[in-house]
């Protein structure tokens, strides 16, 4: 039973970690319709900028300050914000694919970086020995395990009331309007240019805060937890769970979060001896499974966008994907 | 708001039951976790491997009499589902003997977050990082983790020692830049060093550049006597090209990556007269050659991937050290009978069924035993590290002339005078 709690616990922690990164790129396509295909550059800023000033100092590498979570944390998250403001200026004015493609190579960079800049990073091998806030005041790793928890799940109520606020605001309005129609919105008087990159360093910076708990939670990071499929994982979770829709970005962060670790559980308890081995390779199939079946059965997500109706009493739910051109339905 | 809720409410909860954890209870069969990348090519025959000595051991009676369950989790190669495989096993299934990773990556979360908080032995076949040694030089893994694959400082020393030999004075590093390659730099570097010999220059070469003038003509404006390269063939072969078309020395020390016909072919025999190869030995005992041959009648091919021979002795090391400690111990209590498995003093045992059978035996009278295994006579230091044997070779006109073998006991005396 303790077991059972404890790791429910930890899957938690682990589904809300997710689903922080799942609402930070739901502002950015969800709301505002910008494609980053990097997403693992802006949460392993924040990982690496939390474990630098928070982590131990180690012989011949810069770094290590060893200053307090509460400073290291927000320290990770601005760093984030930090390189998604250069990252931003450089790219934005690219659309769609191509500012995939750029903001992929944003994160194939970063990661070259980490595996590279052994003063900076640990190289390959990796940072380790951050001081996970609170441990040794708590002491017993299954109640640590829960405190941990109900951290993280306060910080992702914070960052869901936040952007609730945010996208029933005038400001989250006008998010929309530029994801709709650019050349509309400016003709309002709106600044595009600077909206999108307000949106997407807001969202890259809600992507650190995912990476600098990440960082807490394992007290370890190395390249490999920056590989791409984090990228491919938490864009999994928002387009499931309903891009535009805060409810649904979560939902799907811990719906995939589920289907990926669940189904690695079930198969290693229900599968035939014979079929252990290969038991990898058939949960990469049902994961992808799942995605294609939800993309065919309900592309719009479990959730989908609602657009609540205005005073004027325009602008009733709509169903349609984020992104996609309205043509002459809009008011 | 509803979440916080429920999180205070399974705080509470967890509150309540924490007197009811604590000791592993003997339960039959013995369950035993094992996180490998089975979804990845190379990962796929290690994890065979791990089962095939628990079919063995469950042949040879079992642990303490009952039989051995495997739960066999991919990894992935991704932190965040190796840990998460780690965890369930640990919680759900009640392990106290978990089994992985390979990738260095995996097997760190998993050792600070999930085995060493709960006192699960772990032991990996595979992971090469130097990161494990400075974890548990800091207490971290609380002496509950164990590899048998060992760390590259063997090889250096041997490097060392041959450059040594050689009478060089002057030497250039060229290192692969990988966790692999970052790391046996820095340890040839302090081993010339330290016999005295001067480290001109510490190039990292990248993989995959169409050339490496610039790394070369930095190494070679340092004139040294000599370049230790520790890359694989397709770079080492522009490297070594570039190096000796610039007027480079011929002295060349390389490390085991180089050890190909590919290589040698592709820079030319004339050039390879100096050249110092060093490796980590395959050891020259009977029970590696027997484990070749029970590999060949199981699976029907040879062991040739990497980390199957490390990968058999982790699995069959880990049992029979639960074996020692009996069922229902906790992983500590496994941990500490790791040595009892792996006494140079003990009676010496095969790594087959007999083997296996014969070591229970003796194991649950008490006394110690040296198991022959994969990789030779494994033996832990303190840090659960690993030494090997170590071979010092030369290119010559039939492909690889071995110059010389040093044993376990010759490279560990080696080593101490370094320190």
């Amino acid at each position: 039973m303790i077991g059972l709690v404890s790791y429910l616990a930890f899957f938690a922690t682990m589904a809300s970690i997710l689903a922080i990164a799942t609402l930070g790129l739901n502002l950015q396509w969800g709301n505002t319709g910008l494609f980053n295909g990097g997403v693992v550059a802006f949460f392993g800023a924040g990982a690496y900028g939390t474990m630098l000033l928070g982590g131990h100092p180690e012989t011949g590498q810069f770094g290590g300050f060893q200053l307090p979570f509460v400073i290291a944390f927000p320290g990770g998250v601005l760093f984030a914000g930090l390189i998604a403001w250069i990252v931003g200026v450089l790219t934005l004015r690219l659309r769609h694919d191509y500012l995939a493609i750029a903001t992929f190579g944003v994160a194939v960079a970063f990661e070259a970086v980490t595996r590279n800049a052994e003063w900076l990073t640990g190289g390959a091998k990796g940072m380790r020995g951050f001081p996970r806030p609170l441990e040794a005041a708590i002491g017993d790793n299954f109640l640590y395990g829960l405190f941990f928890l109900g951290l993280v799940l306060t910080i992702l109520v914070a960052v869901y009331v936040g952007l609730e606020r945010l996208a029933h605001s005038p400001y989250g309005r006008v998010l929309r309007a530029i994801r709709e129609d650019e050349v509309a919105a400016r003709s309002l008087g709106k600044s595009p240019a600077r909206l999108r990159l307000e949106a997407f360093i807001a969202g890259s910076m809600i992507m650190g805060i995912a990476g600098g708990l990440y960082t807490a939670f394992y007290a370890f990071v190395s390249p490999q937890d920056l590989a791409p499929i984090l990228t491919f994982q938490v864009w999994a979770m928002l387009i499931v769970g309903g891009a535009g829709n805060n409810r649904g970005a979560v939902l799907g962060a811990f719906l995939i979060w589920a289907a990926w670790t669940l189904s690695g559980f079930a198969l290693s308890r229900f599968a035939p001896a014979a079929l252990q081995l290969h038991a990898g390779s058939i949960q990469y199939i049902l994961i992808g499974l799942v995605i294609v079946g939800m993309l065919l059965w309900r592309p719009q997500g479990l959730l989908p966008e609602r657009i609540r109706p205005t005073l004027t009493g325009k602008g009733a739910a709509r169903t349609s994907a984020p992104g996609e051109f309205q043509g002459g339905q809009n008011p | 708001m509803k979440l916080k809720t429920a999180s205070l409410l399974a705080a509470t909860a967890g509150a309540t039951l924490m007197a009811f954890s604590g000791a592993a209870s003997a339960a039959c069969p013995v369950k035993v976790g094992i996180a490998y990348p089975t979804s990845v090519d190379w990962g796929k025959p290690i994890a065979e491997t791990a089962l095939w000595v628990a079919e063995m051991v469950n042949e040879a009676g079992g642990v303490d009499g009952c039989p051995v369950e495997t739960i066999l989790r991919d990894t992935q190669t991704d932190p965040k589902v190796g840990v998460d495989a780690a965890k369930s096993m640990v919680d759900l299934d009640k392990v106290q003997l978990l089994i992985g990773a390979v990738s260095s990556g995996v097997t760190i979360p998993i050792l600070t977050s999930v085995t060493a908080p709960a006192g699960v032995m772990q032991m990996s076949c595979c992971s090469s990082t130097t990161k494990l040694t400075d974890i548990a030089k800091e207490g971290t893994s609380k002496g509950l983790f164990f590899r048998t694959f060992a760390t590259s400082n063997v090889p250096a020393a041997v490097t060392a020692m041959a450059a040594k030999d050689a009478g060089y004075k002057k030497v250039a590093i060229l290192y692969k830049n990988d966790d692999w390659g970052q790391d046996i730099g820095k340890f040839v570097a302090a081993g010339l060093k330290a016999v005295g010999i001067e480290v001109v220059a510490n190039v990292a070469i990248t993989d995959n550049q169409p050339s490496y003038r610039a790394e070369v003509t930095e190494a070679l404006g340092t004139q040294p006597d000599a370049l230790y390269m520790a890359l694989y063939p397709k770079e080492g072969i522009s490297v070594a090209r570039e190096w000796i078309s610039l007027g480079g020395t011929t002295k060349m020390i390389g490390a085991n990556s180089l050890k190909s016909d590919e290589f040698k072919d592709a820079v030319g025999l004339q050039y390879l007269g100096d050249f110092i190869g060093v490796d980590n030995a395959a050891p020259r005992v009977d029970s590696a050659t027997a484990f070749k041959e029970a590999y060949k009648a199981k699976f029907g091919s040879e062991p040739n991937g990497p980390g199957l021979a490390n990968s058999f002795d982790a699995m069959a090391i880990a049992l029979l050290a639960y074996s020692a400690a009996g069922n229902g111990a906790t992983g500590a209590e496994i941990a500490a009978k790791v040595a009892m498995v792996t006494d140079p003093a003990g009676e010496k045992v095969g790594g087959d069924v007999e083997g296996l059978k014969k070591a229970m035996a003796l194991l649950k009278k008490g006394k110690p035993v040296s198991f022959q295994g994969g990789t030779g006579a494994v033996q832990f230091d303190k840090y659960g590290d690993v030494s090997a044997p170590a071979v010092i070779w030369a290119f010559g006109e039939g492909g690889i002339d071995e110059k010389r073998y040093l044993t376990l006991e010759e490279v560990n005396a080696f080593m101490a005078t370094l320190q």
